[in-house]
């Protein structure tokens, strides 16, 4: 139950299976091979969004339920409250009591997992193709309500506890850069908050809390199924309608204002880690507004500066200079891609280096490979490689971890943008791009002055042996 | 092996009787099972000794590419640890005729990225391209493969990249951990030996690399897999003319180690530590024995799944931990078992406790006939994950390939996998799993935790 990408994820049950959500689409030269996901949509009186997109490739199902609840919107006084509910999730509801959500999903044959976003809080299930009545059923038993303990509370209090020291707290690097990143970049406190939360605020947390957070955000007009696999559309609609259509729906509060400033200063901010021997560093910039030509553009940028091998940052900073070993980064990294958020979201790159080598001298080669894509349009060959690395990310991300992939993006564009058929549209905003409009967006957007550094100090003794 | 990738089948029990009370409602069960059949593949040998084995599967318009090369970290000597590693990082960085750059620019041309990484047994050169570049893409694979320049000019980058590497490693608590143990387990062999020394990375030359390359790698070591969508007679004739002609090479050389256990508590000192990271575990039986599967089930009932015996104690229970897990790291003609869990510093030893109370109960207790089936349900579908997606598919064969098993092995898994017993899951805990003689280490703040240790075994402290 991850809030992120975190290196102790639990497994999932399959070798390196990961969720690799890339980050752009499609093409310019038409495919030599087209592919379709076909896609249903519906709404049940409820409100609850309900996508079927089916696949015949192998006997599986997935399920998965999107809720509208991010850990941008959590209460002020209860940092990493949006994580923590989503552990109280798998501690029991009317009919499944603790364990028991987890047993029926893996003693038919399935994997699950849950975690906690900018945007959202998702719950899903991979299992076999016949299973899926079974897994609508408890995912709708568990949508009606839940019936949580004090000792349950506390109990993943423990866990939640024990997952920030193991990804945070107790390991070099931790939280670098995805948690330091937004507290740097962002005013607004729905951006720029602690989003694991401050152990104080876990242990503070309430059964009241749990009760009020469920009531106000996890209902189905607040929520969207997606079903992804092998089954008949008409018979998957008449059990999601079975099972969830007398959840009531509640009156839903107006979304919290999560606008940023325009950044017209570069930020600095210095971080010690006193488990780490050897110093980091991390720069983003404020995304243009989602579903921009501009949008689209900064996602060619990002394939074009720290994608791949071929890409400049690694061919700079890796190949050329030997700065480092791996420049990461992206959109939304690492927690998702440049689809599954709904807000003010940063493009953000960060590596480890030797302490011979200064973080300024970093940033000025950095700013190399960003003047020249600022100043000149970059050629039609360039262009036409981005575009292929775009499209066959994109088949990656629809065909990914056993359509799972296919499951989040389906989830976001009818959470976030009510309509789930854009998923076959994206290709078509990429294709708009012309080497201009990637020079202008270069200009506005990876201008010094919406940057923001956070530079990784390393103070640790190493641990003899 | 500097990242490891576990093979973790997770499985689950909850420890708790269940009292299902009269009104809750039962799950529905679903409907009737589909079939599910291994992919068709093809296998077959060119003249040289190089393997070819293609997967034609699914609708999505990418292929992946995959070279398995029989050798890794098991053919390096004790003064060249990671030689290997060095050796696959060093073939991206150029052929006869194409520089790093090219390289990099050709495979994002085709939609992929070349991946080389070396592994215990056997090491992997490929990635995944748009199903119409799979043949171009086998090409370039090939020339990396064949004709690596290995530059001067660009080792002493690579060797900073290590130096780098090993100093972060050696910050990590599972990275100095996961060293200690299998240092305890199988000592001088190099499976003991999980990281270099600086000087030895200080020492490699290109002519070190360049000896390792001729004596590990050519066609006899090689086999080439493609699966995915792709066209299947343009990928076999781009893989007849850029591998026919290699030369077949070195024979595969084995080293079959002698792995040892005894009840010690290992501690790596790291004060300050605010968990303990706890790794308990012993030599168990490779694939190649009749009670592997079993082992496996009951790897999974014990450990390795989210409602296993050992999560559901001393994480949905007792609250001590966020991620435990028990793997079986399985090598050629040998393998070993663990549980790690990383835990409080403050209740290190009550975990330690429940971990051993689970192992040692399941082995005196047969479980539930319920119980093994819920885990036999659950093997039966990852079995359908495992072989359905093109890189998943690749993954099986390469096993199946390495261990010596035959195809009917994938075949007939799913019906071994529902011929485990109940007392089979307790006599293979109770014996394969015996805790008596297990080997703990523990990454943490000894003085704090040296108390809490002391009952479970003699402790020496590793540095």
């Amino acid at each position: 139950m991850p809030l992120s990408a975190g290196r102790k994820a639990r497994s999932l049950g399959v070798a390196a299976l990961v969720v690799i959500l890339v980050c752009g689409w499609s093409c310019k030269p038409a495919p030599k091979t087209a592919y379709t996901v076909p896609v249903e949509y519906h709404r049940l009186p409820n409100g609850l969004r309900v996508v079927l997109s089916p696949d015949a490739t192998a006997p599986i199902a997935v399920v998965a339920v999107y809720y509208k609840i991010g850990f941008r919107v959590e209460p002020r006084d209860r940092t990493g409250f949006a994580h923590l509910f989503e552990h109280m999730m798998f501690q029991g509801s009317a009919n499944l009591g603790k364990m028991e959500f987890i047993r029926l999903v893996e003693s038919n044959g399935g994997v699950l997992n849950g975690s906690t976003r900018y945007d959202f809080t998702n719950y899903f299930e991979i299992v076999p193709a016949h299973k899926l009545e079974t897994v609508l059923w408890a995912e709708a038993d568990r949508m009606r309500g839940l019936d949580i303990t004090q000792e349950n509370l506390t109990n993943q209090q423990g866990v939640v506890t024990n997952e920030v020291k193991v990804n945070v707290l107790n390991q070099p690097y931790g939280g670098f850069p995805w948690l330091d990143l937004p507290q740097a970049a962002n005013v607004n406190w729905h951006n720029a908050h602690n989003f694991y939360g401050d152990l104080q605020d876990l242990e503070a947390a309430t059964l009241d809390d749990v009760k009020a957070f469920f009531k106000t955000f996890y209902a189905p007009n607040n929520a969207v199924l997606v079903i992804v696999g092998d089954f008949e559309p008409g018979a998957a609609l008449a059990l999601a309608e079975k099972y969830f259509a007398d959840i009531p729906a509640a009156e839903l509060p107006a979304p919290p204002d999560l606008s940023e400033p325009r950044q017209e200063e570069e930020k600095r901010k210095v971080r010690e880690d006193p488990l780490a021997t050897k110093p980091a560093l991390a720069f983003a910039y404020h995304m243009p507004e989602r579903w921009t030509p501009e949008y689209f553009a900064m996602g060619l940028l990002d394939q074009i500066l720290v994608q791949g091998q071929d890409s400049r940052l690694h061919q700079k900073l890796v190949q050329e200079k030997g700065v480092t070993g791996a420049v990461s980064g992206g959109i939304n990294f690492p927690l998702g891609d440049m689809f599954d958020y709904n807000g003010p979201m940063l493009w953000s790159a960060s590596l480890i280096h030797d302490e011979t080598v200064t973080p300024e001298s970093i940033l000025a080669l950095v700013d190399e490979e960003v003047e020249k894509l600022r100043t000149a349009p970059v050629g039609e060959d360039i262009l036409a490689r981005t575009l292929i690395k775009v499209r066959s990310g994109y088949y990656d991300s629809v065909g990914g971890f056993f359509g799972f992939g296919r499951a989040n993006l389906l989830a976001s564009l009818a959470l976030f943008d009510d309509e789930p058929g854009r998923i076959n549209r994206i290709e078509d905003e990429f294709r708009k791009v012309t080497p201009e409009l990637i020079m202008k967006t270069a200009q506005d957007v990876l201008r010094p002055t919406n940057r923001t550094a956070v530079i990784l100090k390393a103070t640790a003794k190493p641990v003899g042996e | 092996m500097k990242t490891k990738t576990y093979l973790i089948i997770t499985i689950a029990v909850v420890a708790l009787a269940l009292s299902l009370a009269a009104q809750k409602q039962a799950p529905p069960e679903g409907g009737k099972p589909k079939d599910f059949r291994v992919p068709a593949f093809r296998t077959f040998t060119l003249e040289n000794g190089l393997g070819v084995t293609l997967v034609p599967y699914g609708t999505l318009p990418k292929a992946a590419v995959r070279f398995v090369i029989r050798t890794g970290n098991v053919n390096e000597a004790a003064e060249g640890v990671w030689l290997s590693d060095l050796m696959f990082d060093y073939l991206k960085e150029g052929t006869g005729s194409r520089t790093a750059r090219a390289i990099a620019e050709e495979a994002a041309a085709m939609g992929g990225e070349v991946g080389a990484g070396a592994g215990g047994d056997q090491s992997s050169v490929g990635g995944t391209v748009l199903a119409e570049f799979a043949p171009a893409f086998v090409k370039l694979l090939a020339d990396i493969v064949r004709n690596p320049a290995f530059p001067e000019s660009e080792l002493a980058r690579l060797q900073a990249n290590f130096l780098r590497q090993l100093a972060v490693a050696k910050t990590e608590p599972t990275s100095l951990a996961s060293e200690a143990y299998y240092r305890l387990l199988y000592g001088d062999h190099p499976y003991g030996r999980v990281y270099p020394t600086e000087d030895m990375i200080k020492g490699y030359t290109a002519g070190l690399v360049k000896t390792f390359y001729e004596r590990n790698i050519g066609a006899r070591r090689t086999h080439v897999y493609v699966a995915g969508v792709f066209d299947e007679k343009a990928v076999e004739a781009a893989v007849r003319e850029a591998l026919g002609d290699w030369s077949p090479g070195p024979e595969v050389v084995t080293n079959i180690p002698r792995a040892a256990t005894k009840r010690v508590i290992n501690v790596v000192d790291r004060p300050g530590s605010i968990q303990s990271t706890i790794f308990i575990g012993r030599p168990v039986v490779a694939p190649e024995s009749p009670d592997y599967i079993g082992l496996e089930l009951t790897d999974s009932l014990l450990g390795g799944a989210f409602f296993s015996r050992i999560t559901a104690n001393i994480r949905e229970n007792k609250g001590y931990t966020y991620a435990p897990s028990s793997i079986l790291d399985t090598r050629f003609r040998s393998a070993c078992w663990s549980e790690q869990a990383d835990v409080s510093t403050e209740v290190t030893g009550a975990a330690l406790k429940e971990i051993i109370f689970e192992i040692d109960r399941l082995g005196r207790e047969a479980p539930a006939e319920e119980e093994v089936r819920g885990i036999q349900n659950y093997f039966a579908g990852i079995f359908v994950l495992q072989n359905s997606t093109p890189a998943g598919l690749i993954g099986q064969l390469a096993f199946l390939r390495l261990h010596g098993l035959e195809r009917s092995y994938l075949e007939t898994y799913v019906q071994t996998v529902y011929k485990v017993t109940p007392e089979d899951v307790r006599r293979i805990a109770g014996g394969l799993l015996a805790s008596a003689d297990m080997t703990v280490v523990i990454v943490g703040d000894l003085a704090k935790i040296k108390d809490q240790i002391a009952p479970f075994g003699p402790v020496a402290k590793l540095n």
